[in-house]
């Protein structure tokens, strides 16, 4: 058995997305090779904002949700890693609400999550850069920064 | 005159049957367990099963006393039970060398005690026997101690609070950002020592680790993340250069120079930070070293508070060089035997501790850090508790004190004691037992004992004749879930047709299954499976108990009066607020809570004064 408050937590997590998530998003646990599905690991879609070089590019997530979940934060890892200043290059998101010592709270639902996550795209934050590639390119030329970005973006365009 | 003659006089003739007729069972025979089990031999207790799935360690033998030296390396369960029948021999004992997460230890056989005590180490061991414990609805004696500090609370389904009725605090990890790029306390270097450089140099290339995926997301995405790949090549080579004479030179250029260079060019990260990093150079230490440097008389210090000093930036130096080369030499002699061979981090291994001691204080130097002894990195890295024989004898005897209460169906008079060996005079601090949490939910469900043909039925069956088979208020959509799997929700029926075993649900396992309506109804039906063979043709289910008989309704227990556990208490929701308009009394504030009799009268819990009868 696995722990309760976990299991608990993610099924009324689904069934609340289920019933009201943003628009153009998706989120959904990943299948076992049992034909079950793993309720610990999620793979997210998270569309770039209308209006931002980030625009018609779906960005692909896993949330992989700790045993100690909701008390730790889920992790959520780009694959494949994102040009960003704050993702790593492993693809792990830096963002200050995925963090147990700074913003994270066991209230914060996967919704605000992925709206956080698409909000950081386009508002990446130089306080704590995550790549030395896109962080340098953010800095020193934003027109090349964000002809990448586009460039991301078409890479991953919706299908 | 026998043994039990004063037992009988202390607790009296019915108490004293009580406790030599109930079965007991206790899981876990090290620091409070051997305690624990001395005590109910002792006692007078004549049943008893016990549970351990650990072997015997020389580290245990200075506080688990039913334990000699001989015995190391054997079943703590089983040379518990040995060692306890030798002072009396009068008992019945019954030793499991087990997991109790076993599934043969299953909801009927949990059933047949009168009472479970916990002497376990570990969160997840205790929040399983909590589960099971609700299901089979026997009363729990739960206990834990750290160094000076100790506890005992009882459990019950229903009357008391579980053990997840509150939050856990849970261990420290530390965000990637903070171990990767800006430490500021020596945790911090010591988590990247132990996690990410050692298992980096020495450990399994598929290990989960953050860094480590980028060998294949570089391979699936060449492309992107230009970067990424120089810094894996970088590793990669510096790797494939172990067992060279230059190797620990090239880690230590790598992850104590250029790394920090690199870190120190993104310069918007050290604005609003005190003290940026400051390389170390190689050239530089070496020279310290080879001028002679007084203190640094590592190698030959046989010196015993050698580990409580706190080493110079040159001892750290050497013996950072030294332990890499010491580490490759080991894992390059196991390679040999089995190329996958690799290394992990053992607090235990001198090579490994010298290497995390050295290659944390390295980087604590070079961040500004306080550096620390490797006695201290030992206890720290180790995650080390201290553990007390006196507190555990302790806690040992206060779960036996409230077992006498919970035998004696004086579960009101149960206390949760804190120990605090440190406080004196006054050690021990007791609380009434709180009524269980109505937001938890891991109580808060109704548990059903589920006799089923797991080889015939089908998720199908199950859903049409357990979950939708009720005439009367019939539960709507569900989602079902089995061990951190859904098996089953509204959108994702794949599995109809499979039957239970396929879908690996077999004896002993829990399936919660979950009302998916509009409500905002936290309550859940827990499934224990019981696998059975009926006689009768197509019988496939046997249920014992209500799906959902506690929706809506969550009971309460006060601790004075045991008389209440049949009245359940909630919020008073706006929808039903609209019911009490018409009438004539005095409407309740909303935010009062209101008490739910089983008759279908409410009462506030302010006064009686106040009787509003619905219909």
């Amino acid at each position: 058995m696995s722990n309760g408050i976990l299991t608990s937590r993610l099924m009324e997590e689904r069934k609340q997305w289920r019933k009201d998530h943003p628009y153009g998003f998706y989120a959904r646990p990943q299948k076992n090779d049992d034909g079950t599905l793993n309720i610990c690991i999620w793979n997210v879609g998270i569309p770039g904002i209308k209006g931002t070089p980030w625009e018609n590019g779906i960005y692909k997530l896993s949330m992989l949700f700790p045993q100690e979940y909701p008390a730790k934060p889920p992790k959520c890892k780009f694959t494949p890693p994102l040009f960003h200043p704050n993702v790593y290059p492993s693809g792990t998101v830096c963002l200050s609400i995925l963090n147990e010592e700074e913003g994270w709270k066991p209230g914060i639902t996967i919704k605000q999550i992925v709206l956080g996550i698409q909000q950081l795209l386009n508002e990446p934050n130089p306080q704590s850069p995550a790549q030395a590639e896109a962080y340098e390119l953010f800095r020193r030329d934003k027109v090349a920064y964000e002809q990448r970005v586009r460039q991301q973006a078409r890479e991953n365009a919706m299908t | 005159m026998t043994r039990t003659l004063y037992a009988e006089t202390v607790l009296g003739q019915s108490l004293f049957q009580k406790i030599s007729n109930c079965r007991v069972l206790m899981i876990g025979a090290g620091g409070i367990g051997c305690e624990l089990l001395k005590n109910l031999a002792m006692s007078g207790f004549r049943q008893i099963e016990l549970v351990d799935l650990d072997t015997i360690d020389i580290s245990n033998l200075n506080r688990q006393f039913l334990f000699q030296k001989q015995h190391i390396r054997k079943s703590k369960a089983e040379v518990a039970r040995e060692s306890a029948l030798k002072f009396n021999p009068n008992i019945n004992i019954i030793a499991h060398h087990a997991n109790i997460k076993n599934p043969r230890f299953n909801v009927e056989w949990f059933k047949s005690f009168d009472i479970v005590m916990n002497a376990l180490d570990n969160l997840d061991a205790r929040r399983h026997v909590n589960m099971m414990c609700l299901v089979a609805n026997v009363p729990l004696i739960e206990s834990g101690t750290e160094g000076y500090l100790g506890q005992v609370t009882v459990i019950k389904k229903d009357e008391t609070e579980c053990y997840d009725c509150q939050p856990k605090p849970v261990r420290k990890t530390y965000p990637v950002c903070t171990i990767r790029s800006t430490p500021s306390q020596p945790i911090h270097c010591i988590v990247w020592a132990k996690s990410y450089l050692f298992s980096q140099l020495f450990g399994l290339p598929d290990e989960e680790d953050d860094e480590r995926l980028e060998a294949e997301m570089t391979q699936e995405n060449v492309n992107e993340i230009e970067n990424l790949k120089k810094e894996t090549q970088a590793l990669k080579q510096i790797r494939e250069a172990m067992g060279t004479a230059d190797y620990p030179q090239k880690v230590f250029r790598k992850v104590f120079t250029d790394d920090i260079k690199r870190l120190l060019s993104m310069e918007d990260m050290w604005q609003n930070r005190r003290n940026p990093p400051v390389p170390l150079i190689y050239e530089d230490i070496e020279k310290l070293v080879t001028e002679g440097n007084s203190q640094l008389n590592y190698t030959e210090n046989s010196n015993t508070l050698k580990d409580q000093r706190v080493w110079s930036l040159a001892e750290n130096f050497v013996v950072f060089l030294d332990s890499v080369r010491r580490l490759s030499e080991k894992l390059i002699k196991q390679k040999t035997n089995n190329p996958d061979a690799s290394l992990s981090f053992d607090k235990d291994d001198p090579d490994a501790l010298d290497f995390v001691t050295a290659t944390s204080n390295l980087r604590s130097i070079i961040f500004g850090i306080e550096v620390k002894s490797q006695f201290k990195v030992k206890e720290m890295a180790g995650n080390i508790i201290p553990a007390i024989a006196t507190t555990n004898a302790i806690i040992a005897g206060m779960i036996v004190m409230q077992s006498f209460k919970v035998l004696n169906e004086k579960l009101n008079e149960c206390k949760t004691i804190f120990l605090d060996g440190s406080r004196r005079p006054q050690i021990f601090l007791s609380e009434s037992l709180n009524p269980p949490n109505p937001e938890c939910r891991i109580c808060n469900n109704t548990h059903i004992i589920l006799k089923i043909n797991t080889k015939k039925a089908t998720l199908r069956d199950f859903l049409d004749k357990v979950i939708h088979g009720r005439d009367e208020d019939d539960i709507g959509e569900v989602i079902v879930e089995e061990g951190g799997r859904i098996i089953y929700d509204v959108e994702y029926d794949d599995n109809l047709d499979a039957t239970f075993e396929q879908l690996q649900i077999t004896d002993g396992k829990l399936v919660s299954v979950k009302p998916d309506d509009d409500t905002e109804e936290q309550n859940s039906s827990i499934f224990a499976i019981s696998h059975r063979e009926f006689e009768k043709p197509n019988t496939w289910f046997q249920v014992d108990g209500k799906p959902f008989a506690a929706r809506n309704k969550i009971p309460v227990a006060k601790s004075s009066d045991n008389s209440t556990s049949s009245t359940h208490k909630r919020k008073l929701e706006e929808s039903e607020l609209d019911t009490f308009e018409g009438s004539s009394r005095k409407r309740p504030a909303t935010n009062e809570e209101i008490l739910v009799d089983d008759d279908d009268t409410i009462v506030t819990e302010s006064g009686t004064q106040k009787l509003i009868v619905i219909d």
